[in-house]
């Protein structure tokens, strides 16, 4: 009852804020724009010139999998990047501008106020990416050939599992700091530390969320889901609930 | 039996002490000034109350309960400065504040309407709360603070930013709230606090200085004010009435003079007999009344 209260008025929120708009467009153009000007390269190069005489370049067209998974690419870095500008006011905006002395003053029980907060953002960002994912999925059947609507199923739910993972990094910094644009740059370093330290000890943490899109990669072009993948999907859930868990607490034991 | 208890509270900041050692019980249904000046702790007392932040020491009981139930169930706040969403309308914020407060959704529409019109917003209901002027989000703040039908009220500065018609509504919707609920509010200005509270607590530098009502801070620092008029401005009266044994202190402004004494019988005498054998033109005696005041200067320039 209360959840869902703070989960409307957040969703409320978002259609008042246009988020409900431009954050499905922008993710909507990441998910077709590596397909389309790769397609388009060799004629673009063409109508401004051409290569010069006696250049060898030779682009290769990629394979309908490896066309899709372009649009995880994107996703990776600028969707982040997104995903962290859009999450970042979403408690810290709250503590900074003072509203929570209203909000937090009432008996609101703070597990609802995070996870119902962490809900409503997931819901805006999985729709976007499921929106962009499925356009790029269009394109790439279209433009580079066969990619099975179970595929696009499968990667969405397992890259879903990735975003989240990010939103709720996002939800957990948003618990620690009253200033939106600290909870930009340290939800950020979180992911890229996450990211360094997988490369960097890779061979031991094998189930580590920052292996996610190379094993979905592999999954693309084979369909078939593997013991690693399995596992990095258990323990990026696993992770998830533990940041969710820990958000709510800190917020309960913040000094406001 | 008390409302809340608040025994030994005390409060730190980065080892300041900001509220040190606070003890007082709110009785229901009174009205309680938190009394004074800026920096004296006022906010952080308010704050500590509807647990914003944790006492370092002491501790808070509520209606004989200790603090295991969540307290906000039972009370409103209005902060300094409230914020608000401001892309939601007044009624929409006020539904939503009543929603967290578990009411349900036509209870909680049905209280906002009231709430808003009692409050004098009733014409707003359906504008943006970002079209608001200051006086108009300060009782809106006020609305939602009543919005779960609270126990306790705590007001911080309620007034202090509102023009004098403001203020005035303000301080009767007050003095009509007390008879439903017990109030705290915080002011530092002493009409406020005189005119609409039963009991005041008085606060200077992190500690109570003095509590207690109206009347009894008023006789119990109650000294003798005695003021005199002439028609014509004499000579020497200073240093002549000074000598006067109960005398303790004497200001002359123009024709008028000022006189604090600690025993105002023997300074009737004293004094009738000097005008009377000096033969001065006395027009007016009149024995004055130390006010909230003179009360709050002496204790703030302590």
């Amino acid at each position: 009852m209360q959840w869902s209260v703070i989960f409307k008025k957040e969703m409320v929120e978002y259609v008042r804020n246009v988020k409900w708009i431009w954050v499905p467009i922008v993710f909507l153009i990441f998910g077709i724009m590596d397909l389309i000007t790769t397609y388009y390269l060799p004629k673009i190069i063409e109508s401004v010139g051409g290569m010069p005489e006696g250049a060898q370049v030779n682009i290769p067209t990629p394979a309908p999998e490896q066309a899709f998974f372009m649009s995880i690419g994107e996703y990776g870095t600028m969707g982040i990047l997104i995903i962290a500008l859009v999450s970042m006011g979403l408690i810290a905006g709250e503590l900074k501008s003072g509203v929570y002395e209203l909000v937090l003053s009432k008996p609101v029980k703070y597990s609802n106020y995070v996870t119902a907060k962490w809900a409503a953002l997931s819901t805006l960002i999985l729709t976007s990416l499921f929106i962009g994912l499925l356009a790029g999925w269009y394109y790439a059947n279209i433009l580079y050939g066969d990619v099975s609507f179970g595929t696009f199923i499968g990667t969405f739910l397992i890259y879903s599992i990735y975003i989240l993972f990010f939103i709720t990094i996002s939800v957990f910094v948003n618990t620690w700091f009253k200033r939106p644009g600290m909870v930009l740059f340290v939800s950020l370093l979180f992911i890229i530390l996450v990211n360094i330290i997988t490369s960097i000890f890779g061979h031991y943490l094998t189930w580590s969320p920052g292996h996610l899109s190379s094993y979905l990669n592999g999954y693309i072009h084979t369909g078939n889901v593997t013991g690693d993948l399995w596992g990095t999907l258990a323990t990026t859930l696993f992770l998830i609930v533990i940041l969710l868990f820990s958000a709510v607490t800190v917020l309960k034991n913040k000094e406001m | 039996m008390s409302l809340i208890a608040v025994n030994g509270l005390s409060k730190a900041f980065d080892g300041k002490q900001v509220v040190k050692d606070l003890t007082f019980q709110l009785e229901p249904g009174k009205c309680v000034a938190l009394l004074g000046p800026n920096g004296a702790g006022k906010t952080t007392t308010l704050r500590l109350l509807a647990g914003f932040t944790r006492p370092t020491e002491g501790n808070i009981t509520f209606d004989e309960q200790s603090l295991s139930t969540d307290i906000r169930n039972y009370v409103g706040y209005l902060p300094q400065f409230p914020v608000f969403h401001n892309w939601m309308t007044g009624m929409e914020f006020l539904i939503y504040v009543g929603q967290l407060s578990y009411l349900s959704k036509s209870e909680a529409t049905e209280r906002a309407s009231q709430l808003m019109d009692r409050v004098g917003i009733g014409d707003a209901k359906k504008q943006r709360i970002g079209k608001y002027s200051g006086g108009m989000r300060q009782r809106l703040g006020i609305a939602q603070a009543l919005m779960n039908k609270p126990k306790l009220i705590m007001l911080d500065e309620p007034v202090s930013a509102l023009d004098p018609i403001g203020r005035r509504e303000v301080l009767n919707l007050m003095n009509e709230l007390k008879k439903d609920a017990t109030i705290l509010f915080s002011t530092h200005i002493l009409n406020d606090a005189e005119e609409v509270s039963d009991e005041l607590l008085l606060l200077h530098r992190g500690e109570l200085v003095e509590q207690g009502s109206l009347d009894q801070l008023n006789n119990l620092h109650q000294t003798g004010k005695i003021e005199l008029t002439f028609s014509d401005n004499p000579d020497s009266l200073k240093e002549d009435l000074e000598k006067l044994s109960t005398v303790e202190h004497v200001d002359v402004h123009n024709r008028s003079v000022n006189i604090i004494t600690s025993d105002e019988d023997a300074t009737r005498k004293e004094l009738l007999q000097y005008v009377t054998a000096k033969d001065l033109p006395l027009t007016k005696y009149e024995v004055a009344k130390t006010t909230l005041e003179d009360l709050f200067m002496k204790v703030v320039s302590k």
